[in-house]
């Protein structure tokens, strides 16, 4: 049984982002994918990711923001969790910046179970309680029971 | 309620599911049944079944992957993109059951309507939302007038009067603000609203409430891409710099550049209407009653109205004006054609909320409130438009013919009631009747002529 830990791995977890823009924040998530080797070439990915916000920006309000990229330099698929207090200049639909940033990387072709999982994490996101709870969380245990 | 629902997005990981989610969360707020079928890359899941998309009283589609509607072949079916389902999913689930009933055959043209549907969609959110200012606003002016006569004279009543008069002039900021709020969403109210208010106290009428509403709705769209702020300062941009400077920006254009055309224009057709008199009688009726609807309470039928009213200044005792009686009659017969065509002649032409409204235009109809066709000229100016221009021009002819005359400048039927204050009464009923009768076939021909066109085109 597949679980929210095997995609989003502790190295893939960054309380305290350094980035204030977009793009600069979508690569410093990514360059953990490159690190555990998810992600074989991260401009390839970064590329894949920023077409998708070219399409309609990710930065869903409230804060959040989930940039994904389906990329053959994917090898399986993967959510990275970044957390930023200052705040990221995002474009989102609501116009706040981001604080809440789930980066996922998904392979041209991956089996359903990582895929259900990414679905039900982002059911998660839309429950105010649970985005307040990430807001305030400060150790990598505590993030998997959220999504438990 | 029991609404279905499916929702796409083109990768098929995150917003397909977020969609799904916050729909469910709204739905289950205001108590209504949802089920709501997710079409990612796992594929279709949690399908509905034929029994469920039977029993339910509207469909919406919120993605922005084609998502096959064959299923729903004769149901209220809204369709929007994904993200407005995650941004504002209890707006949808006011807009869906008046969404238009969707049939397999139109496939063509909803291609063809894809690219319009923006605009329209637009449209319709700001009417949607004005509908029932127009309608609280002009029951509540004709309970006045039944309660303390045509002045509303009575406490009672001019507290009545008032009130009708603060629901119908908020209007048109809500016609605005709801068109910009469609446009770019809660940025977008407040320069919509602004732009709405201002559209009204130039007497720009509904169409200028429109075009203010766009003009605010594109600017904060526009603004919202380029207006880049270091993070520090970007949590201002909704609160201060947005409405700062979409207000100031919509509101000096609606001011300077769309206002100085408006105002010249009132003035132009003031003068013009003024050089007018000695002109024959009827011809003089047919003018003013076309005038009277061809933009609802805007500046040519303000212009039209004050020619009216001004008419009454020189009257002595006991004497009426048939320049009046002309312009008031045919100004009542936009809203009561409408109703007629809404609620007798072509009921299924119309969605459900336009029915509702239709209604009640009876009531502002016969309460000499031409506002009361608003909502239905808003959502198809043309047709409408073209439509109750001829039964008022009709009207207002008939009305001059037959001698008829008034001296007072508002009350509607609440005229004719009062022994003696209308000249030929009974045919001045008649000049209304004949009138509402032309422009109620005719908006209906119309709109059925159109219909049948798009499925010829099919």
């Amino acid at each position: 049984m597949t679980e929210i830990r095997d995609v989003l791995k502790p190295a893939f977890i960054n309380f305290d982002l350094q980035a204030t823009d977009k793009l600069a924040a979508i690569s410093e998530l990514a360059s953990t994918f490159v690190s555990k080797g998810v992600v074989t070439n991260e401009s390839v990915y970064v590329k894949a990711v920023m077409k998708r916000e070219e399409e309609s920006t990710t930065g869903i309000g409230f804060g959040v923001a989930i940039p994904h990229g389906k990329s053959a330099a994917v090898t399986e698929p993967s959510l990275a969790f970044g957390r930023s207090q200052a705040g990221i200049q995002y474009d989102s639909m609501d116009g706040k910046p981001v604080h809440l940033m789930f980066l996922i990387a998904v392979p041209e072709t991956s089996n359903d179970e990582h895929l259900r999982i990414l679905s039900k994490l982002s059911r998660k996101l839309m429950h105010e309680d649970v985005r307040q709870k990430l807001m305030t969380v400060t150790n990598i245990e505590e993030i998997y029971q959220i999504f438990e | 309620m029991k609404i279905v629902g499916i929702t796409s997005c083109s990768t098929g990981i995150a917003h397909t599911y977020m969609a799904a989610e916050n729909l469910e969360i709204a739905a289950k707020k205001r108590n209504i049944e949802i089920k709501v079928e997710t079409q990612g890359s796992i594929g279709a899941e949690n399908v509905l079944t034929e029994q469920e998309i039977a029993d339910a009283d509207a469909v919406i589609i919120a993605a922005s992957t084609s998502v096959n509607k064959d299923r729903f072949n004769g149901k209220r079916l809204l369709e929007v993109d994904v993200t407005e389902a995650i941004d504002h999913p209890d707006d949808l689930f006011d807009r869906a059951p008046n969404a238009a009933i969707y049939t397999t055959s139109a496939d063509v043209k909803s291609e063809a309507k894809a690219e319009k549907s923006g605009i329209y969609s637009h449209l319709m959110t700001g009417v949607s939302y004005m509908i029932p200012f127009v309608v609280a606003g002009g029951i509540c002016i004709a309970l006045a007038f039944a309660f303390g006569g045509i002045n509303a004279k009575g406490e009672l009543a001019s507290a009545i009067n008032e009130l009708g008069g603060i629901a119908m002039g908020l209007m048109w900021p809500i016609l605005g603000g709801y068109v910009a709020f469609s446009i770019a969403d809660r940025p977008g109210l407040v320069p919509g609203m602004v732009a709405g208010m201002i559209a009204s106290s130039m007497n720009a009428g509904f169409l200028g409430a429109l075009l203010g509403g766009f003009l605010a709705g594109y600017t904060v769209h526009f603004l919202k891409k380029v207006l880049k702020l270091p993070p520090a300062f970007s949590g201002l941009l909704p609160v201060l710099i947005l409405p700062v400077i979409s207000v100031l920006f919509v509101g000096l254009v609606m001011k300077f550049i769309v206002g100085i055309p408006i105002t010249a224009l009132n003035e132009g057709i003031t003068n013009w209407l003024n050089s007018l008199s000695g002109m024959n009688s009827v011809l003089l009726g047919l003018l003013l009653g076309g005038m009277m609807a061809i933009d609802l309470a805007g500046p040519i039928g303000k212009a039209a109205y004050f020619f009216g009213v001004a008419s009454l200044t020189n009257l002595g005792v006991g004497e009426t004006s048939m320049v009046m009686a002309a312009v008031m009659v045919s100004g009542m017969v936009p809203p009561l054609a409408m109703a007629l065509s809404s609620t007798v002649l072509g009921k299924n032409l119309y969605s459900k909320e336009e029915r509702e409204a239709g209604k009640s235009a009876w009531v502002l109809g016969l309460s000499f409130i031409s506002e009361g066709a608003i909502p239905f000229a808003a959502a198809d100016p043309i047709r409408v438009l073209a439509s109750v221009t001829v039964g008022s021009a009709i009207t207002g002819a008939l009305s001059m013919i037959f001698k008829c005359g008034i001296a007072v400048p508002h009350g509607g039927f609440f005229v004719f009631l009062i022994p003696g204050a209308v000249e030929n009464v009974l045919l001045y009923v008649l000049a209304l009747a004949i009138g509402t009768a032309v422009s109620g076939f005719l908006v209906t021909a119309v709109k059925v002529f159109s219909q049948k066109k798009q499925t010829a085109k099919e």
